[in-house]
């Protein structure tokens, strides 16, 4: 390598983990230092009280974590569920109180009934007095919310991670060879297309939240550089993937929109994973250990990861739902199957991550430590069960710890993946520059250790923080949420990649078992590809801020829906609005 | 809503979790990275070494795929604790110790890539091996070097190992270098440190005669002696090792004074060789009584020396107190020079080494052709056996080497330790 080249790597180096680390800054500044104001959407008159109403799905009831506490006898500690269409409709719901709910005199079932201002409410002889709010104060309230892109510039964001690629690119200029330069090109340039036009339509939409979107792209580019590095053959497949996953991700996106709809489509979506894993365990051929893979088409793809998507849409619930339902027989005996499945496939890693959304999913929706308790119990007998067993899980949990004892057997890839990384130190050795791409499974269960030995420890830790910045977000979203379900969606995407990379980082690094799961967005593989941005828009779900998620519907158009209502069914035709907020 | 996100929070147990383990992960890195990143460096980085001995005699080569030895089974296993081998096995060889000059690591930068590198080392392999040949498969520890220039031409450590047959079982303590690693009751070497002291601290002590009958008591405590040497001066009194006289003068140095000289020419401490740290030795510093003192200071007692402090001792003594400190690897960089001693002691000791051999050892007979200045000793363990030790150099222009010889449980220092010498020797003035 000459001087001039050599200086090329040296300054591209630099450059790129300053832009890293903006990248990252920038997007936890506007995803998690923004102020979100408390909202009141209505009230209840309660006497001479005013009480406000500021979710669009609140409990009523005598307990202390009700959203709105009415503390008379009789009431029930979660006596019924106030909830807000996004048309602006409130429904009330009986939760199986106790002391039942009535309406202006007339009971209310399970089905809910609609209420307008000046409803008399009674609670199980309390009576208390809906009120609306006023159409000005509506549009106060709404010009009045936290926007996205108000402080930081999702465009310059956007920009820099552009500036990122074509150094990233350049890099690899240097280093690839001749042969696969057109293709790792290529792959870059459509790459960048992809972000930009996705950006771009979100503006059309007049959406200015896309923080989210940036750190997936960045994710999905060091993914990227990884290919290029160890298979620069399959660039082309990687890009199409990566186009692939993008479209389902607007697509799921805009399926959410409608909370409906999405409801209503729980249980066929339940049965249809069930099939799918079902096909799995008896039609697939064993790889590398776990029988988790199907040929389609030149792809090998794994069914496990849309199941993942299956199961958070399945699990979150809405908040009427989740106290009309009392129980979660039904999603327990649904966890139990998927993970009972991954077992008999042999994807043990897989099994560990959905369980901990499981976990994640019940104590959100149930709040009781004991089941959490109880269930983890389970898990772990049945996991003695698997060690005893499987022989190579158990190989796997006697090599933990001691991998440096057996480096050319139980740990060689741990310690190849630790070995690359350190010699990575804090700023790489440069994209395509390493030696641990060209060891088997370096990118998919070693793509942290690869990051780390080709660009660096820095960037590697920016690598985990883009997906705990998610993870914060979801949460922080999660308490202005339009409703429960997305809510505990976010809450539990955010959980499964966590725990997904967790096990891969951990897993390559000696600090856990080693599983073979793989991070998010970075690994190869392009079912895991298209799940991790399925999964993300789950978090754009939960993004309530100001026309910043196109997940959300902007409060304004939906207002102008208000002529056509059907008050009786609380329906629209859906079918037909899907588009006209997507004009400014 | 209240209660489901306040639920939420439970998720940042998982990001908390991560992070944790992001932090072990980083401490781990700061410790062991270094291990970890130079533990398949070699075999990734694309460069190459080579290490030859002083006549460029191939003793060590690496590339990518392949780990070479000589292909010679004697210079293997002669050289086997100089070059040490690709596991590390034995922790002062020169594939362990000087990994770094191959590949080098910091946190900051990680690895750095090297193209090539050559270790050209001082040891002559055909010195080694005469003397591996003459140890004969016993215990100990050869050392030879220029004392002119600090060059390490010999350094052989049994029982050794051929690191090509890396499977066979070794024999025991096969890993210690003993020449470096390992420090032995000196015995009557030791009395050239005494002796020493003795010519700096005692003005008169040419004048005075010391008696022995073969037994001195010492505050009731005999010390026993190896023969019968009756009135002698100091200079017959080394030559005669004799135990009486010796304890005799260290008792009249006094501890202080003895704890003070063992110090001064570094045999409590850890010496470097290039970098290879050598193992300290041992001399009673709390208070003993006259007995153990007389003991110490004929090289009994709690003494222990590691040969490699000894070869500095002589090689001091040999270049008039001025010691090169010896060199292992041939990096074109001269010596270090220190004043180890003053040059009036270090000639009254070479001549008094000189008359040693010429009046005790068998002079010419023993040591034909070699103008040799050494001293004899016969380290008792008190379980019948004996380490012995010869130690000296050669009084000579054209040939300047000061050595270290000790064979552990060998017996008799000159009959044992002094024939290997005289062997190594024989050959080193030849070559």
């Amino acid at each position: 390598m000459d001087a001039f080249l050599e200086t090329s790597m040296t300054a591209s180096k630099t450059v790129l983990i300053i832009l890293s680390v903006t990248i990252i800054v920038r997007c936890i500044r506007s995803m998690l230092s923004e102020r979100y104001e408390s909202e009141v959407w209505a009230y209840i008159r309660m006497g001479r009280e005013m009480l406000p109403v500021n979710h669009w799905e609140n409990i009523i009831g005598r307990s202390r974590g009700a959203d709105i506490r009415v503390n008379e006898p009789g009431v029930g500690r979660v006596h019924a569920v106030l909830k807000r269409s996004d048309r602006g409709i409130w429904t009330i719901y009986d939760v199986f109180s106790k002391g039942g709910v009535w309406v202006n005199g007339t009971k209310v079932g399970s089905r809910g009934i609609n209420l307008e201002t000046g409803d008399v409410i009674n609670l199980a002889g309390t009576c208390v007095r809906f009120q609306d709010i006023t159409t000005e104060k509506r549009e106060k309230l709404e010009s009045a919310r936290t926007s996205a892109g108000k402080r930081v510039s999702p465009f310059m964001t956007l920009f820099e991670l552009t500036v990122f690629q074509l150094f990233l690119l350049l890099q690899h200029a240097i280093s690839a060879h001749a042969n696969h330069l057109p293709n790792i090109v290529l792959g870059f340039v459509l790459l960048i297309i992809l972000e930009w036009t996705c950006y771009n339509a979100m503006r059309l939409m007049s959406r200015s939240g896309f923080e989210a979107e940036t750190l997936a792209f960045y994710l999905t580019t060091l993914g990227m550089s990884v290919t290029a590095s160890s298979t620069p053959e399959d660039m082309f497949k990687q890009i199409l993937l990566t186009i692939a996953s993008v479209l389902l991700f607007l697509l799921c996106g805009a399926w959410l929109r409608n909370l409906k709809r999405t409801a209503m489509m729980r249980d066929p979506i339940a049965v249809l994973a069930l099939l799918l894993l079902a096909v799995n365990v008896l039609a697939s051929d064993a790889v590398f250990g776990a029988r988790n893979w199907l040929e389609l088409g030149g792809y090998s793809f794994q069914p496990s990861e849309l199941v993942k998507v299956a199961y958070i849409y399945v699990g979150a619930s809405t908040l009427d739902r989740l106290y009309r339902k009392r129980n979660l027989f039904g999603f327990i005996a649904f966890s139990a199957v998927c993970v009972m499945a991954l077992a008999l496939i042999g994807d043990f890693g897989m099994a560990l991550v959905f369980f901990v959304s499981f976990l994640v999913i019940s104590f959100m929706r149930s709040g009781s430590i004991a089941t959490v308790f109880l269930a983890v119990t389970g898990a772990g007998l049945a996991g003695f069960l698997a060690i005893s067993v499987k022989p190579y899980i158990a190989q796997r949990f006697a090599s933990w710890g001691h991998v440096w004892e057996d480096v050319y057997g139980a740990g060689f890839q741990q310690t190849r993946a630790m070995s690359a990384a350190a010699s990575g130190g804090l700023f790489g050795k440069g994209a395509g520059s390493g030696w641990l791409k060209d060891i088997f499974a370096a990118n998919t269960d070693m793509v942290f250790a690869v990051i780390c030995e080709e660009q660096g420890l820095i960037i590697a830790i920016c690598m985990v923080l883009a997906v705990l910045t998610l993870a914060f977000f979801a949460v922080r979203s999660a308490r202005h949420g339009r409703s429960a379900y997305y809510s505990i969606a976010a809450c539990a995407a955010m959980s499964m990649l966590m725990v997904q990379m967790g096990l891969n980082v951990f897993g390559s690094l000696d600090i856990l078992p080693f599983t073979g799961v793989t991070f998010p967005f970075v690994s190869r593989g392009g079912s895991s590809l298209l799940s991790c941005w399925m999964l993300l828009a789950f978090v754009k779900g939960a993004d309530t801020r100001r026309d910043a998620s196109f997940v959300v519907r902007s409060v304004r158009k939906i207002e102008e829906y208000h002529v056509g209502y059907d008050a009786e069914t609380d329906d629209y035709d859906y079918d037909s609005d899907g588009t006209e907020e997507d004009e400014p | 809503m209240k209660k489901i996100t306040n639920r939420a929070v439970s998720v940042l147990l998982i990001a908390v979790l991560i992070i944790a383990g992001m932090v072990v992960y980083v401490l781990r890195y700061v410790d062991d990275g270094r291990d970890w990143a130079l533990y398949f460096a070699r075999a990734n980085s694309g460069s190459t070494g080579v290490m030859t001995d002083r006549n460029g005699a191939l003793l060590a080569a690496f590339d990518a795929t392949t780990n070479a030895y000589s292909d010679d089974e004697l210079t293997r296993i002669s050289c086997y604790h100089v070059t040490g081998d690709y596991w590390g096995r034995t922790g002062t060889g020169a594939l362990t110790c000087f990994w770094d000059e191959m590949h080098d690591f910091s946190l900051l930068t990680g690895t750095t890539r090297s193209e090539s590198v050559n270790l050209w080392l001082n040891i002559d392999a055909e010195l080694n091996k005469v003397a591996y040949q003459a140890l004969n498969g016993r215990k100990g520890a050869v050392l030879l070097c220029d004392y002119r220039t600090g060059e390490l031409l010999c350094m052989v450590s049994g029982p050794s190992i051929d690191p090509l047959d890396a499977d066979a079982e070794p024999p025991e303590g096969a890993y210690i270098n003993r020449c470096l690693s390992a420090a032995f009751t000196p015995g009557s070497v030791f009395k050239l440190i005494t002796a020493a002291a003795a010519i700096e601290n005692i003005p008169d002590i040419y004048d005075r005669t010391f008696y022995c009958e073969g037994v001195y008591e010492i505050a009731g405590v005999p010390i026993k002696c190896s023969g019968v040497h009756y009135t002698q001066t100091f200079e017959q009194a080394l030559a005669n090792s004799c135990n009486v006289a010796f304890a005799q003068i260290a008792v009249m140095l006094g501890q202080d004074t003895m704890v003070e000289y063992v110090k001064k020419y570094g045999f409590l401490d850890s010496q470097s060789l290039d970098g290879i740290p050598t193992a300290a030795g041992s001399y009673p510093q709390e208070f003993v009584g006259d007995p153990e003192l007389g003991w110490s200071g004929i090289g009994q007692s709690t003494d222990l020396v590691c040969p490699y402090s000894m070869l500095r001792f002589v090689s001091a003594v040999g270049n008039g107190g001025k010691l090169c400190e010896p060199k292992l690897i041939n990096d074109g960089k001269a010596a270090k020079t220190v004043s180890f001693m003053k040059a009036d002691t270090a000639e009254q000791l070479a001549s008094m080494m000189s008359y040693n051999v010429a009046a005790h050892y068998g002079g010419e007979s023993n040591f034909p052709g070699l103008k040799l200045c050494a001293k004899t000793g016969t380290a008792e363990l008190g379980d019948g056996t004996s380490h012995a030790w010869f130690a000296g150099f050669l009084q000579d222009e054209e040939h300047p080497y000061a050595f270290v010889v000790m064979i552990e449980q060998g017996g008799g220092g000159l009959s044992a330790a002094g024939s290997l010498a005289n062997t190594l020797l024989q050959a080193v003035v030849r070559r």
